[in-house]
């Protein structure tokens, strides 16, 4: 199974529309990937069907960084029992 | 203010960090309209005289809202029915309640239509609004009064000379003569004349309306309480100024001080006003605060040329200035105003209380804030006040905030039920396309976001409205 990092890479490249490969763990979701405030909203949603999670809206709204997504959503699915 | 030693002495304002957020709800009790509060005295310089005028006295003063939809109001559009003026006038009882808040409403008298309107209204047995004639200063006139029963009657007594010359074509005597035989035909027949003193606030104040005042308050010197003359300022052309320091005529402080002064007590004092320079609420409120006891209004602020006071918006202020509700039924305004669009009003929708979209927001951030307490974008609580909770309209400005606004709204969420951004998010991506990708350039209607609400969130569809 892919890991963490790339499942969220592979979202984020589909929802904003750039290369899963290019993407960097440091890269900012909207300074460097261009999300708008719809697409942050989508991302948030699709990384909730991805790992079967629920997420606080405004915790997972606060995440900027690709890096810092793969430790929120790691750190939910170990609350939630989800296994990844 | 401008020498050094006050700079030196200027005052820091340090700040003040606390641990809960403070609403200042002693004003903004969300219940209420939020009040209005006064620190102390109004000071106003009359005749190189410091006058001072006690706003809190507002609250013990009997101020009241009278109303003039059947007379002034209909001088601004195609006359009501019959029918039509019954039901407004039973509304209008209900909204002021069983204190009077809305204590008198006028009537003309010269039709077999009007004078049928008003026997309907009084066969109606409401103790409030009471009703009253509104006649031409002329004896001929009067008979009407006399003969459709009523105990109190407006009579035109214009007072400016625009009015005197140039439209009756009299001199000052003349006119004041023929004004005081009316009143005294009132007074003869037991009927409290209330003096319309026309186009007040471009008249000759010391010149004509005084002398006319002290002349009628003599000829009611010997009269019963209830019969004493009133008098109503109308300014009839909107020129009135509540400014403090503005000069007369146009000066409602100092208009109504002059009055005051030669003994014409609060409750024989009431404000028309016209909204030519769109002052006419503030005016009229500003007339209660200075000693007139009644504002004269009409409902959604229909009347001749730009119109009247708004009756809604002279509730609320009153409500305002007691800090309770005093019997008002507010929600009848909502009624009143839905039953004024079924029989072709328009009102517009951005029209304060009652319009479309009073309390709808399109702004997305706006949404948000509503979406976290209402209260950040609501006057008050409208649903329970008016029955209008606030709303989202939906368009490229709404965000997901806005969406989900909508979204909890048409599912009847609340509290921990009300749905996030998240779960709204395929929806508000489809309203973001209509404009990104359609070109679209209207809102998006109720009946769309409801098509596709069942389309795009089917299991919360069919969770909160079924099939």
């Amino acid at each position: 199974m892919a890991t963490v990092e790339q499942r969220v890479k592979n979202i984020t490249g589909r929802v904003l529309h750039v290369d899963p490969e290019g993407i960097k763990l440091e890269d900012d979701f909207a300074a460097d990937l261009g999300a708008e405030s719809v697409q942050s909203i989508e991302l948030v949603a699709m990384f909730e069907e991805e790992f079967g999670i629920e997420m606080d809206e405004d915790q997972a709204l606060s995440v900027e960084t690709v890096d810092a997504a793969v430790q929120f959503i790691t750190r939910v699915c170990k609350e939630q029992g989800v296994e990844i | 203010m401008s020498d050094k030693s006050k700079k030196s002495e200027k005052k820091k304002y340090p700040l003040v960090e606390v641990r809960e957020a403070n609403l200042l709800e002693d004003t903004f009790d969300y219940s209420l309209p939020p009040r209005i509060d006064f620190d102390g005295p109004i000071v106003e310089y009359i005749d190189g005289e410091a006058v001072q005028f006690d706003p809190q006295s507002l609250k013990t003063r009997d101020i009241r809202i009278t109303d003039t939809t059947f007379r002034d109001g209909q001088q601004a559009r195609p006359p009501y029915t019959i029918d039509q003026m019954v039901k407004i006038y039973d509304l209008m009882s209900k909204l002021g309640g069983p204190n009077g808040v809305v204590r008198q409403t006028e009537f003309f008298l010269y039709t077999k239509n009007d004078r049928e309107t008003l026997d309907r209204c009084r066969a109606l047995g409401h103790r409030f609004p009471e009703c009253t004639g509104w006649i031409r200063a002329v004896k001929g006139d009067f008979r009407l009064v006399k003969e459709a029963g009523l105990k109190e009657t407006g009579m035109l007594t214009s007072s400016s000379d625009y009015h005197i010359f140039q439209k009756l074509k009299m001199d000052r005597k003349l006119a004041m003569d023929k004004y005081c035989e009316v009143v005294d035909a009132a007074l003869e027949a037991s009927v409290r004349p209330r003096c319309h003193l026309e186009d007040v606030t471009r008249a000759d104040i010391d010149g004509f309306v005084l002398p006319f005042v002290e002349r009628v308050m003599e000829m009611g010197e010997q009269v019963a309480d209830e019969l004493k003359p009133k008098f109503r300022l109308c300014d009839t052309m909107g020129f009135g100024i509540s400014f403090p320091g503005a000069s007369l005529p146009r000066s409602i402080p100092k208009l109504i001080h002059k009055f005051i002064e030669l003994g014409v007590s609060s409750d024989c004092l009431e404000w028309h006003g016209h909204n030519d320079f769109h002052k006419v609420h503030v005016n009229g409120a500003s007339a209660w605060l200075y000693g007139c006891d009644a504002c004269n209004t009409t409902l959604f602020g229909f009347g001749e040329r730009t119109g009247n006071p708004p009756l809604e918006s002279a509730i609320f202020e009153y409500i305002a200035l007691k800090g309770d509700l005093c019997g008002i039924d507010t929600r009848t305004i909502t009624e009143l105003a839905d039953y004024m669009r079924s029989i072709g009003l328009p009102i517009p929708d951005n029209y304060p209380f009652v319009g479309k979209h009073f309390n709808t927001t399109r702004a997305g951030i706006h949404a948000g804030g509503l979406r976290q307490d209402e209260r950040i974008y609501n006057i008050f609580d409208t649903e329970s006040l008016l029955g209008r909770p606030p709303r989202v309209a939906i368009t490229d400005k709404s965000g997901a905030d806005g969406v989900a606004v909508w979204v909890n709204d048409f599912f009847g969420l609340s509290g921990e039920e009300r749905l996030n951004k998240i779960k709204v998010h395929r929806l508000a991506r489809w309203v973001l396309d209509q404009y990104e990708i359609e070109g679209r350039l209207t809102a998006i209607s109720d009946e769309e976001m409801e098509a596709k609400t069942r389309e795009l969130m089917p299991e919360y569809f069919d969770k909160y409205i079924g099939e």
